[in-house]
């Protein structure tokens, strides 16, 4: 870990991609599969996924299994026809999940896109921010599941112990109960910042999902219009991805996720500037993290501030862009989300809001350091996270 | 917190463990859908490992500082145990009657097993136990979704299905183990304190189908009510293991009423209590001891002057008055929000539809 830290410090940081370069194809994405020899003409690149640290979540044996958690690489491969996107994943993951009928405590792996509804900033990573929505498009890697209400079929959700048939009458009752049943879960979210996720089933924003594991390594695809009710993706624009790992009992807030990544459709586009990094001395941000923020915030081994306190920066550096982080420390209360803290960690809250509904963050704007110092800062704090797994 | 809070009261002394709440529940809402592992309601014979197994010991809750507390999700392989079924068809062809798991543990396993030497100071009671629709619920704190919620009305805490993902962090949050995980529909289901029926002034099917009469359904609020005597005014209901901080409401009666001990001769020890305080601390905090107290006083008050106003309540000569509803009240609530009456089957349950209305979740409220 100390390697790492140093060889950061020195301004070695590992030269992942920046942007997405999506191959402009002439056939038409929305019959593209897993399989289509498409993206054989497509280049894979390399995005960084790190293990969310920010918040700790409430299962015990989930933090015990994901206590030695490392960072993975996910290899993007991205396609364009004009009208839709493309991406084709693939990542390592020793053991193939899925969340089943027969088992409370089985869950699935799984992946999600994100999508940003705003051009000229970036949502908060953590699935958007007020005013910053975000469409998220997830794909779980379960069993059979079915809907809750059924769409009003009582019937046919009767345990079969309960039923008055047998032989013939039995089995096509079996046929009609499986038929119900649907074995891909694949959802679409809109979001204004974690607990805010809702789902949309309207339709607005399509989306084909496709998951399939070969020989410890997952595939997934998504494929979606360029533009939809809320997106309208042009020239170069922010994603950003999640994986789970269902083995880690990973769910929800427990997954990988990296940072916003640029995705250019056009080669002759200009980067997002958004997502520029910054330069600075971060051994200097070392000393004003220390100054500044560790009274609150806990990171890596520096513990001095009580748990809960506020978000944990363990690895921010992973999965924050230095124009959030930026951002952030000069105006906390920019991005503010539904709180995390709000009924399980009540002695500490990360936020007031007022009648309107208007939250402020509960830390002060750090608005009087200058430049450089900010700078210096977020140069520290990008090398916050850990190791990638080999 | 809800503007009212409803809450059950029941008397441990009466309790049978006759599992006539646990079938009418059972049969009401869980045995079908995948709901069939999960008993919303169970009567468990303490000392014992409950349902799920050794729940106690599991996690979630509250700590002194007020933080939530990690805790597990329980296995059906493991805690619940697969509900099993027999090879029924297969009789008839000469087959050996068997269950088609093996089976591990399930709700009841250790019926009636106890603590202690019989004759000399064994011991067991019953505890039914349903959701406690806690004022702090474990649960909700625990939700990273904003799925689950107190109703304002009555304090009554429901899953939004059209909300929850299934992440299970509830389950792992609720020191009761009260709330489980469908597999089927991979949503989280729990009691609903049967609010279609509170709506229409009917008392929950397990308090209604009680044989003992050992439950009270009513408003913490409503000074005439039985429920509010109990707790308040006599003091001798007290939550389930109030150390969780999730201020639960439902109340026990404390088990106080058992025959002494005997000696290694079979005579009797006077003044012995075969039910250990302790133990009887453990479930219900130091305040048993002043209910204890108050219970026998009321008790020989009784048998002394035919007196007893406590006692009286307890008896609960008339089921009905058991239960003090108010289908009034809920009618002039949906219409002073603007909700429409409720209908046998309550959609709102199954869409969610208003749960953006409730207090919780207005803006503003939450700081």
């Amino acid at each position: 870990m100390k390697t790492l830290l140093l060889l950061s410090l020195l301004g070695l940081t590992s030269l992942m991609a920046q942007s997405l370069n999506a191959l402009h194809v002439k056939e038409d994405l929305t019959k593209v599969s897993l399989t289509s020899p498409l993206w054989q003409k497509a280049k894979a690149q390399s995005v960084e996924v790190f293990p969310q640290t920010i918040i700790e979540m409430n299962d015990a044996e989930l933090m015990r299994a994901n206590e030695a958690n490392l960072a993975k690489v996910l290899h993007v491969k991205t396609l364009s026809d004009g009208k839709s996107v493309a991406f084709l994943l693939q990542w390592k993951d020793a053991t193939k999940s899925l969340q089943t009928l027969d088992s409370t405590t089985a869950y699935g792996d799984g992946f999600a896109v994100q999508f940003s509804t705003v051009n000229d900033t970036l949502p908060y990573i953590g699935m958007g921010s007020e005013n910053r929505a975000v469409i998220v498009h997830l794909q779980k890697a379960t069993g059979t599941i079915y809907e809750p209400n059924n769409g009003g079929d009582v019937y046919h959700q009767v345990n079969i112990s309960n039923q008055n048939t047998f032989a013939k009458e039995l089995t096509s009752y079996k046929n009609e109960v499986a038929k119900q049943g649907s074995g891909d879960y694949q959802r679409s979210f809109i979001s204004e910042g974690f607990r805010s996720m809702t789902q949309i089933r309207d339709n607005a924003e399509p989306a084909v999902m496709e998951m399939k594991y070969d020989k410890g390594v997952w595939s997934a695809l998504l494929v979606r219009p360029l533009k939809s009710e809320h997106l309208s993706l042009q020239g170069s624009f922010p994603v950003a991805f999640a994986l789970w790992d269902g083995e880690k009992k990973n769910r929800d807030g427990s997954k990988l996720l990296s940072a916003w990544v640029g995705v250019s459709l056009d080669a002759n586009v200009k980067a997002l500037t958004l997502l520029d990094e910054v330069k600075g001395d971060a051994s200097n941000g070392e000393t004003l993290m220390m100054e500044n923020c560790s009274a609150c915030h806990q990171y890596k081994a520096v513990k001095n501030a009580p748990n809960y306190m506020a978000p944990n920066l363990s690895n921010i550096g992973g999965y924050a862009n230095a124009s959030y982080l930026k951002e952030s420390i000069v105006e906390p209360s920019a991005v503010v989300v539904p709180g995390y803290n709000l009924n399980a960690h009540k002695n500490f809250l990360w936020y007031t809001s007022d009648e309107k509904g208007v939250r402020t963050s509960t830390m002060p704007p750090f608005a009087h350091l200058d430049e450089k110092s900010v700078n210096d800062l977020v140069a520290f704090m990008k090398t916050l996270k850990v190791e990638v797994e080999k | 917190m809800s503007q009212r809070q409803l809450a059950m009261v029941m008397d441990l002394n009466k309790c049978i463990g006759c599992q006539t709440c646990t079938v009418s529940c059972k049969t009401q809402w869980t045995n079908r859908n995948g709901r069939e592992y999960m008993y919303w309601n169970n009567v468990e014979t303490y000392p014992g490992e409950g349902y799920p197994k050794k729940w106690q010991e599991l996690g979630g809750g509250f700590d002194e500082a007020g933080d939530l507390k990690a805790g597990v999700v329980p296995s059906l392989q493991g805690e619940y145990g697969v509900p099993w079924d027999y090879n029924h068809d297969e009789l008839a062809s000469g087959a050996q009657l068997k269950p088609h798991v093996d089976p591990k543990w399930g709700p009841n396993w250790d019926e009636d097993e106890g603590a202690g030497d019989f004759p000399n100071d064994n011991y067991f009671f019953y505890i039914p136990r349903i959701c406690n629709h806690c004022s702090n619920p474990g649960c909700l704190s625990a939700c990273p979704r904003d799925a689950i919620f107190k109703r304002d009305q009555d304090g009554v805490v429901l899953v939004d299905l059209d909300r929850c993902q299934g992440y299970r962090y509830c389950i792992a949050g609720c020191p009761y183990k009260k709330i489980y995980f469908n597999p089927r529909i991979s949503k989280s289901e729990k009691c609903i304190l049967c609010f279609p029926r509170i709506e229409k002034g009917l008392p929950p099917a397990c308090a209604q189908q009680c044989v003992g009469r050992i439950r009270f359904v009513g408003f913490l609020d409503d000074e005439e009510g039985q429920v509010y005597k109990l707790v308040k005014k006599f003091k001798v209901a007290l939550p389930l293991r109030p150390d969780y901080g999730t201020e639960s409401n439902v109340y026990y009666v404390p088990p106080t009423e058992a025959p002494p001990k005997f000696d290694a001769n079979g005579k009797i020890i006077e003044g012995s209590e075969r039910i250990p305080p302790e133990v009887l601390e453990k479930l219900f905090g130091k305040e048993v001891h002043e209910a204890a107290k108050i219970l026998r006083a009321e008790m020989k008050k009784r048998k002394e002057t035919g007196e007893s106003e406590l006692m009286d309540l307890l008896i609960a000569y008339k089921h009905e008055e058991m239960f003090r509803l108010d289908n009034n009240y809920y009618a002039e609530y949906a219409k002073s929000k603007g909700m429409p009456v409720i209908k046998p089957v309550d959609e709102r349950y199954l869409s969610g539809k208003y749960t953006s209305k409730m207090k919780f979740f207005t803006k503003g409220a939450n700081a």
